[in-house]
């Protein structure tokens, strides 16, 4: 049985004139199709047409050929955009209103009304736990309390498709942390919406994401899910040994690169099997083990190779 | 319709809340005051120079404030970013542009009734005024402002802020010449700019200040017909700002 993607994006191409006689191709021939309940992450350095790509979803840029359906509708249909809840990168709201003032005057615009909406928007102050906030002007909140109000207002009609443009642009360490809570739980209360967003940052997308699609140059360069990336992927583990007898050593580690470090030798073993291998020999040596560390390049390391090597410190920062 | 009261009902808070709304408005009581004052200095002709003065900062004042508070209110939406947010809802763009409009003429109608209230209390003393000429001098007024502020979002849809302001301006400036007089001598019967000419609306007909302080009135079918002129000028200019906002790429 096959089920409509919640986002089809056809042969998608948006050229922007920037001159008299000249125009830059921000996304160019884009082929993409979402599935309804997944989260999928977009990823790409700057300029490489993740925002164009997001702002055609939503109808905020014409593109210059191409197809977007959401869940089954034209993405330039009023209609399509009942379907979406937008999170953009720097949230603005207008600084007089309060929190709660903000969620019922876009959940007007969404058609609630009377209760349903003063429920709605007490039980979502409380979801991104604002209840405390939700009478003060916005004026007054906090970068992280902005970003947590601007997902209150995307869930308002419970959105089947919900798109948040770099959701962790410009938080501090906890309130990145605050947001992946929040991102997990939208989705583990809200299993059947698919999240799509893009983030500059592997970590996140690593943690949150079931897919990825990766731009380069308004490309897609990848699209798989995270799981058949890494499964090509060899985890990788350093392992930090004192008092090892270099017969051991080369019994153990043959060939196997090391480094002297001040807490003792390093070497990196590729695979858990190999690890569960080293690790029974060391057993019976004397060496001490320092540290067991497992390296987290894996999906850096497989979008590297997808994309041929485009991954930049950028992407990786 | 609703989505545009819903908006209008937020535009109308945000220009409360605005500190140009309190330059402006104290920018109108100052003129009014200079107007009393110099109405003082004549002799005889008192009641029809401070009516006169009145009228005329009355006149100003509201076209700086529909040209200023429009272009505050629209385009800082689109340069602040909040406005990607609600055109993320199912909400027209031709319903922000809407909602954002009856807002502001909201405001500006709010403004004019106080004007109106200090104009008709500073004139209480000469028993030679014609309220009425006065109050259709000032309805007229107000149905100029509404056009100004039609032709100011047509512009902030189309160019940024600066631009906006000095091409209303120059329409407004237009506005005045375009007496059917005057266009004959411009035009010199050349369609072409004959043509260009037909896009400029003729604000002299809203120009009943010198009516009013000679205390004349004109018929009431005279101010049906130039509110119908009014009503086409604002729904002509903001049916070509939502053609082109629909069209236009959002960049924030």
């Amino acid at each position: 049985m096959t089920t409509t993607p919640c986002i089809h994006i056809t042969e998608l191409t948006k050229i922007f004139k920037t001159g008299l006689f000249k125009s830059k191709t921000a996304v160019e021939n884009l082929n993409l199709q979402i599935p309804s309940g997944e989260v999928v992450g977009l990823l790409g350095p700057n300029g490489s047409g993740k925002s164009t790509t997001l702002k055609m979803i939503l109808g905020f840029l014409k593109p210059t050929s191409g197809e977007i359906l959401i869940c089954g509708q034209s993405a330039d249909k009023r209609l399509a955009r009942s379907f979406i809840g937008y999170l953009p990168e720097n949230p603005r709201f207008q600084k007089f209103l309060t929190g709660g003032e903000i969620l019922r005057y876009y959940g007007k615009l969404l058609g609630l009304s009377g209760s349903t909406l003063s429920k709605k928007t007490e039980s979502l102050l409380e979801l991104v736990n604002l209840k405390h906030a939700g009478d003060e002007r916005v004026q007054g909140y906090s970068k992280g309390m902005t970003q947590r109000l601007a997902i209150a207002q995307s869930l308002l009609n419970n959105p089947p498709l919900l798109i948040f443009d770099e959701p962790m642009s410009g938080l501090d360490p906890i309130g990145r942390i605050e947001m992946r809570t929040l991102i997990s739980t939208i989705h583990t209360e809200n299993p059947k919406s698919t999240l799509f967003f893009s983030s500059h940052v592997l970590e996140d997308v690593e943690n949150l994401c079931q897919s990825v699609a990766l731009l380069q140059k308004g490309k897609l360069k990848t699209y798989a899910s995270i799981e058949s990336l890494i499964s090509n992927e060899q985890q990788s583990y350093d392992i930090i040994l004192k008092n090892l007898a270099p017969e051991a050593e080369s019994k153990i580690f043959p060939q196997c690169p090391s480094k002297v470090l001040a807490a003792g030798k390093s070497f990196s073993v590729k695979g858990p099997e190999k690890l569960s291998w080293v690790l029974s020999q060391l057993m019976g040596s004397e060496a001490k083990i320092v540290s067991i560390t497992g390296q987290r390049r894996q999906l850096e390391e497989a979008l590297f190779r997808a994309s041929e090597g485009f991954v930049t410190r950028e992407v990786q920062a | 319709m609703k989505q545009a009261l819903q908006i209008s009902w937020i535009a109308i808070r945000e220009l409360v809340y605005e500190k140009v709304f309190y330059l402006l408005f104290s920018f109108v009581g100052l003129a009014l005051i200079l107007g009393i004052l110099l109405g003082q200095l004549t002799f005889g002709e008192q009641a029809k120079l401070t009516l006169d003065f009145m009228l005329g900062c009355t006149h100003i004042s509201m076209v700086l404030f529909s040209i200023f508070m429009g272009i505050s209110l629209f385009q800082r939406e689109l340069q602040m970013g909040s406005v990607s947010m609600l055109l993320s809802k199912p909400v027209s763009r031709t319903s922000f542009l809407l909602g954002k409009y009856l807002g502001q003429i909201a405001v500006q109608l709010g403004v004019i009734l106080a004007i109106t209230a200090v104009t008709v209390l500073s004139c209480l003393r000469f028993e030679t005024v014609h309220y009425l000429a006065l109050a259709q001098a000032i309805l007229l007024i107000f149905f100029e402002t509404c056009v100004i502020t039609a032709i100011t979002y047509f512009f902030s849809v189309n160019t940024g802020g600066i631009l906006a302001a000095m091409a209303t301006f120059v329409f407004f400036a237009l506005g005045h010449y375009n007496t059917a007089s005057n266009r004959k001598v411009a035009t010199d019967s050349k369609p072409l700019t004959e043509a260009l000419w037909s896009i400029v609306p003729n604000l002299e007909v809203f120009n009943l200040k010198t009516y009013a302080s000679y205390g004349v009135t004109i018929s009431s079918k005279e101010i049906v017909l130039s509110s119908a002129y009014a009503l086409l000028c604002c729904v002509m200019f903001l049916v070509l700002a939502s053609l082109t906002f629909e069209r236009k790429d959002i960049l924030t």
